[in-house]
């Protein structure tokens, strides 16, 4: 493995704080850790620990006050508005808790909204296979439950086959089994698609299935380790 | 004591407006502006319209005038203000038994003296000779000697004086005898004979003038002179005549100006002249003005209240206050002039009429009174017309109330406009905040006071909206309209005084409608239960599919689902669109169609010039001939085609055989009976062919059917075509009689005294002139609302649909798409539309706008047809798509402003 692929998202230092004055709230106090390429990396945290911010700074639509992230060796604090949205449109999955998918736009339609911005998508038909929604694909959001709605998020996440899927509490809204169905899904296309895989959660029992945990309190890292008793989604329990 | 804590949600309503405020003032100001001008409108309106009343009796307003071959003598007049019909068949007899007594004996006399002297001498020769036969046989003599006796005896009789003396005596007791046997017989029968002849013009009579109309009621009226000269007026001194004054000598009694400049005139060489006309012209007080080649001075600018249009005749299409003008000298200045005196007079109703209906029945009575007194004191009535009927009377107001009737329906569309875009407004808004409301039911809150809290909004715009437009209603707009109308007509000075009208209609209906519309869909949206608002779960049908698109590229799909999603809104913009499209219609029409008639008037007249003679014989009965060559003899009378919305008066022509000017080639083959008609009259009326039009005399009841065998496409007027000699026939003229001459070059040779009128270009063009003048500029003003009210309507609609869609906007940022892909997928689909909305509405709109130009038509003289050009299509599309195009750079703006972490705050 490259030097490159070892630091393949590199975290430098980062603070960010919202405010100003007497209400100047420091949400992240000079992080710094790296996640190498294809790694499934969980970052967990408290409520207020900073873990939604770095991964929205890491998406590329939040900035940091000082420090900086480098993808693949490209710092992106050096990026401009336009080069953020094609990092963005390049190189990001992103999955969020409530799937944030388009009402008016069926279960295809949304997973085509990811393909069009790839110039090498993966095969819709196929992936709906994979995601145990080809049955459904014609139907409007609000027809679908919500695993099937989180489904079709990560569809449209790793439809364009992204270097880096972000997951922000991705079980956040789901149920016990839909959870663990999700998860195992995610490991999955970890596995097959090798892409790097930051996910957000305050789910202790998710490190299980990561190869990386970041620990993450008051703004600061405080557990950065690699999991060598990986286990499936299948395997964890909470 | 507890502190009362104040409702919260009403708290918030003040933040709400201030959270929002450029969609509230876009709101506000696009009703402060139509409310604002509507109450202009009717402030303006009925302010004029009270001076306009006000003025029937301050200015001494007439019900009615009429006009006298000849200056009526005080008999004359005193009859006809009886209001009693004149004994016409009293008239008729006694003349006749007049003319009976003067000429029969004299006639008879001699008549009968020749018959009686032819058979007398032979009977009495023979009776003479009888006697002297009687006396010879008495003297013994026989037969014989008797016959050769006898001729010697009567010669000796005749010498000595007996034969004439017998004579004599015989012709005079015969004569006497046999003339007075038979002058009572022939006496009687003559008189017989005359009234067999006066019942048959009686008849005739009757059923012209419907004498024996048995709901006929005297109508008593004070008659006041108000004569009149018509003089050429040349405004700038510059010898060539700009147009026609009417003079009328200054009086204290009928038919008074208000004195709007200046003072009224005092010396033979001052006048005073219409105040408008002054205005068009650009003459004022001071300037000095040729009228029938003298020179005056003005001194006063005035409005005549008879003339609040200046219609120089009623039929005119339009008023011209171009170049027809209306004026006041002295007594000694109107005796200046040297043209014929119009003997006019004017009358009021001794007992007023209620309403326009008693006015109409007053008025048929009064005319058969007037004609048949006019016919016993043998003068001739030349015009007649009540002020119900009188164009220069009632044009003006009756505009104004149209303009208000149509100005409240604009509000009212508008106003409903608004409030279905404040409906879906709020009803996403209560989609948004489904958590919220939820929230707040859950907690205790009642429907009502959350129905009461969204109300509040549009209620308090509208109220707010209204106050500034009727303070600017009152001040700014109304002194526009004023202006618009003191452009158009003489009206009196006036007062602004409170309407109720405007405020019902500009304050209260506004507020009504807003109030319901709201009302209905916010009532709608909120029922259901706080469970459902808790969970977002306000769609009708959660389980309604999704509609299968063809395999269409996904950015094609995907504006599909943005329009599908939204057609509420767009189904709102395409009304506004419409209807706005409707107004813009009149705003690009209305220009192009009078400079199309302006520009084609001289395609229009088959020649340059009709020349209308008094009568085809003058005073010394000679034919009125013209040496110039390219004069043609022409017939023509007007009739009236009657209905309930209008008598319209029709030119109905004879045209010569071969006619150079009026080209119709089978016109010589019609049958009896058979005529051409304008395309005009086809087209107001809908006239086909083989239909029968049948016409009316104006003021005889006599009816005239034609059968229409075919359209003549060069006439603007209201025609109808047939042979010379077919007209002469069917208005029994004589066989050379004719009514002027058509040509293409102007006839020099006539004596004016022997015309009556001369028609050209100009007085086809004139109606086009005064529009043009009256309102040309305010079309290009009219044009400008238009583009910003379609503006600000897409505006708001187009917010709508981002805000709605917010999220997702958020959303595909997040997920890479550049603003100009996001601004191609949601500004894309609302172009899409407002392109198909924009050429449907600009055809939709233009038909509407060509039915209801062709409805006002029909209530007015004449006909023009709706015209557009392809360039005026064009220009109608490119306003309100140049409205969109600023509209869409705002949104364009919007969209990049929307921020990512938006989609991470909400969900859908």
């Amino acid at each position: 493995m490259s030097d490159t692929e070892k630091n393949f998202l590199k975290i430098v230092d980062l603070k960010k704080s919202f405010g100003s004055g007497e209400t100047r709230q420091e949400v992240l106090k000079g992080l710094s850790f790296s996640v190498e390429k294809g790694e499934f990396c969980v970052l967990l945290g408290p409520s207020g620990s900073g873990k939604s911010t770095l991964l929205n700074i890491i998406g590329g639509i939040d900035n940091a006050d000082s420090g900086y992230i480098s993808i693949g060796g490209d710092k992106l604090e050096d990026l401009g508005e336009k080069r953020l949205t094609q990092y963005r449109r390049k190189h990001l999955g992103y999955v969020f808790q409530l799937y944030n998918l388009i009402g008016n736009l069926n279960v295809k339609e949304n997973i085509e909204v990811g393909a069009y911005l790839s110039d090498n998508p993966l095969d819709i038909d196929e992936l709906l296979n994979t995601l145990g929604l080809y049955e459904h694909r014609h139907k409007l959001p609000n027809q679908l439950s919500g695993g099937q709605q989180q489904r079709v998020s990560i569809g449209r996440a790793i439809v364009k086959n992204p270097d880096i899927l972000l997951c922000d509490e991705p079980t956040g809204a789901l149920d016990y089994t839909t959870s663990k169905e999700i998860l195992k899904l995610i490991g999955d296309i970890n596995a097959k698609y090798k892409n790097t895989v930051i996910m957000v959660t305050h789910n202790e029992a998710i490190k299980g299935m990561a190869d990386h945990i970041v620990k993450l309190r008051d703004g600061k890292v405080r557990l950065n380790e690699h999991n060598d008793h990986k286990i499936s989604a299948a395997e964890l329990e909470w | 004591m507890k502190k009362k804590i104040h409702n919260p949600l009403v708290k918030r309503i003040p933040k709400e407006l201030l959270g929002d405020w450029r969609k509230y003032l876009v709101v506000s100001l696009f009703l402060i502006l139509v409310i604002g001008f509507v109450s202009g409108m009717y402030v303006a309106n009925e302010s004029m319209m009270a001076a306009a009343n006000n003025g029937i009796s301050e200015y001494k307003l007439e019900d009615g005038h009429f006009e006298l071959n000849e200056k009526a003598d005080a008999e004359l007049l005193s009859a006809i203000s009886t209001g009693e019909k004149a004994d016409v068949k009293a008239y008729y007899t006694d003349e006749a038994k007049a003319e009976l007594d003067e000429k029969f004996e004299d006639e008879f006399k001699a008549e009968f003296t020749k018959e009686f002297d032819k058979n007398f001498a032979t009977e009495f020769n023979e009776a003479f000779a009888a006697q002297i036969k009687s006396g010879l046989a008495a003297q013994g003599m026989n037969e014989t000697e008797i016959a050769a006796m006898l001729p010697a005896a009567i010669e000796q009789a005749k010498q000595n004086g007996d034969y004439q003396t017998a004579y004599d005596k015989a012709y005079e007791e015969k004569y006497n005898k046999a003339y007075d046997e038979a002058y009572q017989s022939a006496y009687d029968e003559a008189w017989d004979d005359i009234l067999t002849e006066i019942d048959e013009k009686y008849a005739d009579a009757e059923e012209k003038y419907e004498l024996n109309d048995p709901d006929f009621q005297p109508v008593p009226v004070k008659l006041y002179e108000n004569f009149f000269r018509n003089e050429d007026e040349d405004n700038n001194n510059d010898g060539e005549i700009d147009g026609t004054v009417r003079v009328f000598a200054k009086t204290e009694n009928i038919n008074l100006a208000c004195l709007m400049d200046g003072r009224v005139p005092e010396a033979d060489d001052e006048i005073a002249i219409d105040r408008m006309h002054a205005d068009n012209v650009g003459v004022k007080v001071g300037d000095n003005i040729t009228i029938g080649s003298k020179s005056f001075r003005i001194v006063g600018l005035i409005a005549y209240v008879n003339y609040s249009t200046l219609h120089e005749k009623n039929t005119d299409l339009m008023f011209d206050a171009l170049k027809f003008n209306v004026a006041m000298v002295t007594d000694e200045g109107f005796d200046r002039f040297k043209s014929d005196v119009h003997y006019n007079y004017a009358w009021q109703y001794i007992n007023k009429p209620t309403d326009e209906n008693a006015e109409k029945k007053l008025s048929d009575n009064l005319l058969p009174a007037l004609m048949t007194q006019t016919v016993v004191f043998e003068n001739g009535l030349e015009n007649y017309l009540p002020k119900y009927a009188n164009q220069a009377i009632n044009f003006a107001t009756d505009d104004m109330g149209s303009d208000v009737a149509m100005g409240g329906v604009l509000l009212d569309i508008f106003i409903i406009i608004i409030a279905f875009i404040f409906a879906v407004t709020i009803s996403n808004t209560i989609t948004k905040e489904s958590k919220t409301i939820g929230t707040l039911r859950a907690s205790g809150y009642t429907k009502g006071e959350l129905v009461r809290h969204y109300l509040a909004m549009p209620v308090i715009v509208t109220l707010i909206s209204a106050a500034v437009g009727n303070v600017l209603g009152y001040t700014v707009f109304k002194n526009v309209v004023v202006s618009m109308y003191y452009n158009s007509y003489s009206l009196p000075a006036y007062e602004t005084i409170w309407n109720t009208d405007a405020f019902i209609k500009t304050t209260l209906i506004p507020l009504v409608l807003m109030f319901v519309v709201n009302l209905l869909i916010i009532l709608k949206k909120m029922q259901h239960t706080p469970l459902q608002f808790l969970r977002g779960d306000l769609k009708k049908n959660r389980r309604k599919k999704a509609m299968r698109l063809p395999k269409w590229k996904f950015f094609r799909r995907f504006r599909l689902r943005i329009i599908f999603q939204n057609i509420p809104n767009y189904l709102i913009l395409f009304f506004g669109v419409f209807f706005i499209m409707i107004m813009m219609a009149m705003a690009v029409g209305m220009p192009e169609t009078l400079d199309y008639y302006k520009e084609n008037a001289g395609d229009m007249m088959f020649s340059n010039y009709q020349y209308v003679l008094n009568s085809y014989e003058d005073k010394d009965g000679n034919v009125v001939t013209t040496e110039n060559n390219d004069a043609e003899p022409f017939c023509m009378n007007s009739l009236q085609r009657k209905s309930d919305a209008l008598n319209e008066e029709i030119s109905v022509y004879g045209i010569a055989d071969n006619s150079k000017y009026v080209n119709i080639k089978d016109l010589q083959s019609l049958q009896d009976g058979e005529v051409y008609i304008s395309n005009s009259f086809s087209e107001k009326y809908g006239v086909s062919l083989g239909d029968t039009v049948t016409l009316d005399e104006k003021y005889e009841n006599k009816q005239y059917s034609f059968k229409v065998a075919g359209f003549y496409d060069k006439s603007l007027n209201i025609s109808v075509f047939m042979p010379i000699d077919e007209f002469r026939t069917a208005f029994d003229l004589e066989k050379d009689e004719f009514s002027g001459y058509l040509s293409n070059t102007e006839i020099t040779d006539i004596s004016e005294d022997n015309i009556a009128t001369v028609i050209t270009e100009q007085d086809i063009t004139k109606m086009c002139d005064q529009l043009d003048h009256s309102m040309g500029s305010y079309m290009q003003y009219f044009q400008v609302l238009c583009v910003l009210l379609s503006a600000v309507m897409i505006y708001l609609l187009s917010k709508i649909i981002i805000e709605k869609n917010e999220n997702a906007i958020s959303m595909t940022k997040i997920l890479g798409y550049e603003n100009r892909e996001i601004a191609s997928l949601y500004l894309k689909s609302t172009t899409i539309i407002l392109l198909i909305a924009d050429a449907i509405s600009v055809l939709l709109g233009s038909l509407v706008m060509s039915k209801a130009w062709e409805a006002i038509m029909l209530e007015y003289s004449g006909w023009f047809t709706f015209q557009i050009s392809p360039v005026g299509y064009a220009k109608m599309f490119l306003f309100v798509l140049i409205g969109y195009l600023i509209v869409a750079l705002l949104d364009f703006r919007r969209i990049k402003k929307i921020p990512m972490d938006q989609a991470l705050k909400n969900t859908e």
